[in-house]
């Protein structure tokens, strides 16, 4: 779904509403809402919608309807289009349906008031290692595409909740940086206490973790082994693609011959590790790099361009302002932290103005956590780019949603408040570019998961003891 | 093109404040020596502000002087006398506040935390190492000061890591100064004993080989050694005496035979503490380390306050009872696994209200000037502000026994000023102009060297 369609929903959002109140299942009346409108405006998400609501009648697959929700009065920080102070979101089937001073919604659904609270979307991490019981590195072998974070997550890891409470709602959940090419991520929403593949973010592109710098020749280095230099770190990775585009090219020619008809064509054998690589290759696979120097960073693009695939994001990215008009030509983003630093000899050079200087020339800019602990107040971090830089409230917050977002490449779905998005929102009790406003509540897909006014963990769908 | 003070230009006297300031700070430059004197050259006058001065409320439009190094004059900017040849600075529109203090760092002991040549945090070699001085390592050098108060903090207590059970003793800084030995303030003014059972590196079970293993282990090795420490005294005690017996018997003739004992730095590190003349900063974080360390301590009878205590929130009366100053947190602390999300967040507050003393620490080295931010998030949880507020100052300023000196915007006390564009709490804050002893501290650092030479390009 592009922002076109996104624009178009919007327009549909303002139609007067055609109450159809037969009943009291907030299911059928709005199947039947949306029936009528579909008729009217032609649209084509909404049809799919209808026969997917239909499918499913309206549930999920734990069985719980969705509800119809309102949250009214507060101040909606929408991302994409400014404030709207006293504002309402109109919540049906898990979607947003409608942004505005008033809504029009059915008498049935539930209303929050968030009489002077701030509104933002659920904030999205694009670099977090939690929920992964410190199987963050297959550090065995510097090249290892084929490790799949999704085999270790590990869904009941509190840390989860902890991230929820402090407004997060979708993890991209990373292999860690020992291996030049690392393991395939998984993207994940915070709904802590709901069943393993429910909090999977439902057709997530795929994403892979390739590192640079000081981590992996660290690692095999210290072993006596390759890499343990820069030219190391690179020819390791060059070395892998190269195999990548000879198993590539073996398994073009045997699905050509298939094609052709020839039945005596035999299957290469098949390799995971060259397999992931050689999806990487054909663009299948979105590449996430961590990496600290400009230099490096300049070396990975011509890479890139040598075995022609794209860079999604550098992650870190602490020297990004020293290349960004580069980054920003070749469209890539960074996720990087607010103002860590000294850590390491690569983080020596990080500034805080890495991330208003970046963004100034052009280049998407995400703030992520990589920690346990600093997921769980993101939005501090993204104020820290008001201080840093002067960015504006709306600058600030994007890069904790909608470019976080893009980053995982679920922008279409998330990070914003927009009709026709997923309903991943966060009530504050105060304002959240701030060193004072904390979540109160917490909504994903128009399920609240986090209630602060709740005893006990304050968690919607987590039992003690389960 | 954007510099961090983008915002303040949008007012006018914003900019006539900054204007002010580029021609006075011109002629020093950056690195943690900001001018060869220590004395002020001349009077300042920080005029049009809203004045904190933590100790006697706010002062709305109000006017400070430095003069000497010192607050000379604070009020309302009517009654303020301007001295005769000040610079006076208008600061309308600015929130002016103490310097802060940071009750925890490891600044100076590392530049960069990977590369171990350039780390000295913590003499590992034993568990029982007090005749380590921090000060002795203290690189007054370091990018990382600059760094730190660039955002209001102006002193800190420098402490070993928490390694070992006694790593050493901590130094009170002031982050300016010619020197080294400008900037230590106080040497040795105070000595963690870490009880948190992250100094057991020998933990192995039946494959431990190295005593102490276990927290019985480290109880035992401290307990024998503040016993040596007894022992050593009392030797030191016997031969003083006999020798100034033997002085009285002089037109006897007579000596005394007796020998000095042989001097131990270790257990002679101990004799203040153990007399209760300095502070131990007793550190725990459970329920059963905090009442095990506390036992020891009083064993001793050891003047202490506590460190910590992030896991502690079943005992917070038995903690309010022992009436002694908490440094808490840090509140970033994860919660245990069956602990609220906030169980850490909320322990300031759950303190205060049981009347603990609380102040705040970074714990860090590169991360001090995110000092405020902890103290502004623990109000989101219910600790008052002015509460917070003190805790980063005057609290801190009591706690290490220099409230006469620092803390708080007091006539006399020493001219640790700040001036930012709002409120001290709040993480968007920017702190446009530091005064560290009435001089003004250049506001650079490495940081924004390489991004004005960045943002050239």
């Amino acid at each position: 779904m592009g922002r076109d369609l996104c624009f178009e929903l919007t327009l549909f959002a303002a139609f007067p509403t055609i109450p159809v109140l037969s009943t009291t299942s907030s299911g059928v009346t709005l199947m039947r809402l949306i029936s009528l409108r579909t008729l009217v405006l032609h649209c084509v998400w909404l049809t799919t919608t209808l026969a997917l609501a239909s499918a499913a009648a309206f549930g999920q697959s734990d069985g719980a309807a969705h509800h119809d929700v309102v949250i009214k009065n507060a101040i909606v920080m929408t991302v994409t289009h400014g404030n709207v102070t006293n504002g309402s979101v109109y919540i049906r089937d898990g979607k947003i349906a409608a942004v505005g001073e008033t809504v029009n919604a059915p008498a049935s659904a539930t209303v929050i008031d968030a009489a002077g609270k701030y509104l933002t979307p659920g904030i999205v991490d694009s670099h977090s290692h939690i929920a992964l019981d410190d199987d963050v590195n297959e550090a065995t072998s510097p090249i290892t595409p084929h490790m799949m974070m999704k085999d270790a997550f590990d869904y009941q890891d509190k840390a989860i909740y902890r991230a929820l409470a402090g407004g997060v709602t979708t993890s991209l959940l990373l292999h860690g940086s020992a291996n030049m090419i690392g393991g395939q991520a998984v993207v994940i929403k915070h709904k802590y206490g709901a069943p393993r593949d429910e909090m999977l973010f439902p057709n997530a592109p795929r994403s892979i973790k390739f590192a640079s710098g000081e981590n992996p020749k660290r690692v095999y280095g210290s072993r006596d082994q390759l890499p343990s230099t820069r030219m190391g770190n690179f020819a390791v990775q060059r070395q892998a693609l190269v195999e990548a585009q000879d198993y590539m090219r073996e398994w073009d020619s045997y699905n050509e011959k298939v094609k052709r008809g020839d039945k005596d064509a035999s299957p290469p054998k098949r390799d995971l590790k060259l397999e992931a690589l050689a999806d990487v290759l054909r663009g299948k696979i979105m590449v996430q790099i961590h990496i600290y120097r400009s230099d490096e960073m300049l070396t990975e693009i011509a890479m890139a361009k040598e075995f022609g695939y794209k860079i999604r994001a550098f992650h870190h990215a602490l020297e990004a302002y020293k290349v960004a008009d580069q980054l920003a030509e070749n469209n890539i983003a960074i996720a990087t932290f607010a103002d860590w630093w000294g850590y390491k000899q690569e983080a020596w050079d990080a500034i805080p103005w890495n991330a208003t200087m970046s963004m100034r020339k052009g280049v998407r800019v995400a703030i992520k956590s990589d920690s346990e602990d600093y997921t769980r107040r993101l939005n501090q971090e993204a104020a820290k780019a008001i201080r840093y830089g002067g960015a504006t409230e709306d600058e600030a917050l994007k890069m904790i949603t909608l470019n976080p977002a893009w980053i995982v490449g679920v922008d279409d779905r998330v990070g914003s408040i927009d009709v026709g998005k997923d309903a991943d929102l966060v009530i504050w009790d105060g304002y959240p570019l701030s060193s004072y406003g904390v979540p109160e509540k917490v909504l994903i897909d128009g399920d609240v998961y986090f209630d602060r006014s709740q005893p006990g963990l304050g968690t919607t769908h987590y039992k003690e003891g389960e | 093109m954007m510099r961090p003070s983008a915002i303040s230009y949008q007012l006018s006297s914003r900019c006539r404040f900054l204007a002010l300031l580029g021609m006075t700070t011109l002629f020093v430059t950056g690195s943690a020596v900001a001018q060869d004197k220590p004395v002020q050259d001349k009077a300042i006058v920080l005029r049009g502000g809203k004045l904190l001065t933590v100790t006697h409320g706010v002062i709305e439009n109000g006017a400070i002087v430095m003069q000497d190094g010192k607050i000379a004059a604070i009020g309302p900017a009517s009654s303020v006398n301007v001295p005769s040849g000040a610079q006076v600075i208008d600061v309308t529109g600015m929130t002016i506040y103490p310097g802060l203090i940071d009750s925890e760092t490891q600044l100076g002991l590392t530049e960069i935390s990977g590369e171990e040549m350039t780390n000295d945090l913590v003499e590992m070699s034993d568990e029982i190492m007090p005749h380590m001085h921090t000060a002795e390592a203290f690189h007054a050098e370091s990018a990382l000061i600059p760094v730190a108060r660039m955002n209001g903090v102006t002193n800190a207590v420098v402490a070993p890591e928490s390694g070992d059970t006694l790593p050493g003793q901590d130094s009170f800084i002031q982050l300016a100064g010619a020197n080294a030995t400008e900037m230590l303030l106080i040497r040795d003014n105070a000595m963690p004993l870490n009880f948190t059972g992250d100094q057991r590196r020998n933990k192995g079970g039946f494959g431990a080989r190295k005593f102490p293993s276990t927290r019985m282990g480290l109880a035992a090795q401290l307990r024998q050694a503040f016993l040596d420490a007894q022992d050593y005294k009392m030797k030191w005690t016997d031969y003083e005496r006999k020798k100034a017996d033997a002085a009285q018997n002089k037109d006897k003739d007579k000596k005394s035979g007796a020998l000095p004992p042989k001097r131990d730095l270790k257990l002679e590190a101990l004799l203040p503490y153990l007399d209760g003349k300095k502070t131990i900063v007793l550190a725990a974080e459970g329920p059963s380390d905090l009442q095990t360390a506390v036992s020891l301590a009083n064993e001793f009878k050891l003047k202490f306050v506590l460190n910590h205590i992030s896991h502690s929130q079943p005992v917070l009366d038995y903690v309010a009872s022992l009436k002694v100053p908490v440094i808490v947190g840090p509140i970033y602390e994860a919660p245990k696994e069956d602990e609220r999300y906030d169980a850490v967040y909320s322990l300031p507050a759950q303190l205060y209200k049981r009347g603990v003393k609380i102040v705040f620490a970074s714990y860090s080295a590169h991360n001090v000037r995110n000092l405020p931010d902890q103290a502004g998030f623990a109000t989101a949880f219910g600790l008052p502000y002015e509460e917070a507020l003190k805790a980063i100052t005057i609290n801190a300023a009591e706690v290490w026994g220099v409230a006469d000196q620092l803390g708080s915007l007091d006539v006399g006390k020493t001219a640790n000023v700040v001036v930012a564009n709002g409120d001290p709490l709040d993480v968007k804050t920017d702190v446009k102009q530091v005064f560290i002893a009435g001089r003004e501290v250049p506001m650079t650092n490495r940081q924004v060297r390489l991004r004005d030479e960045y943002s050239k390009k």
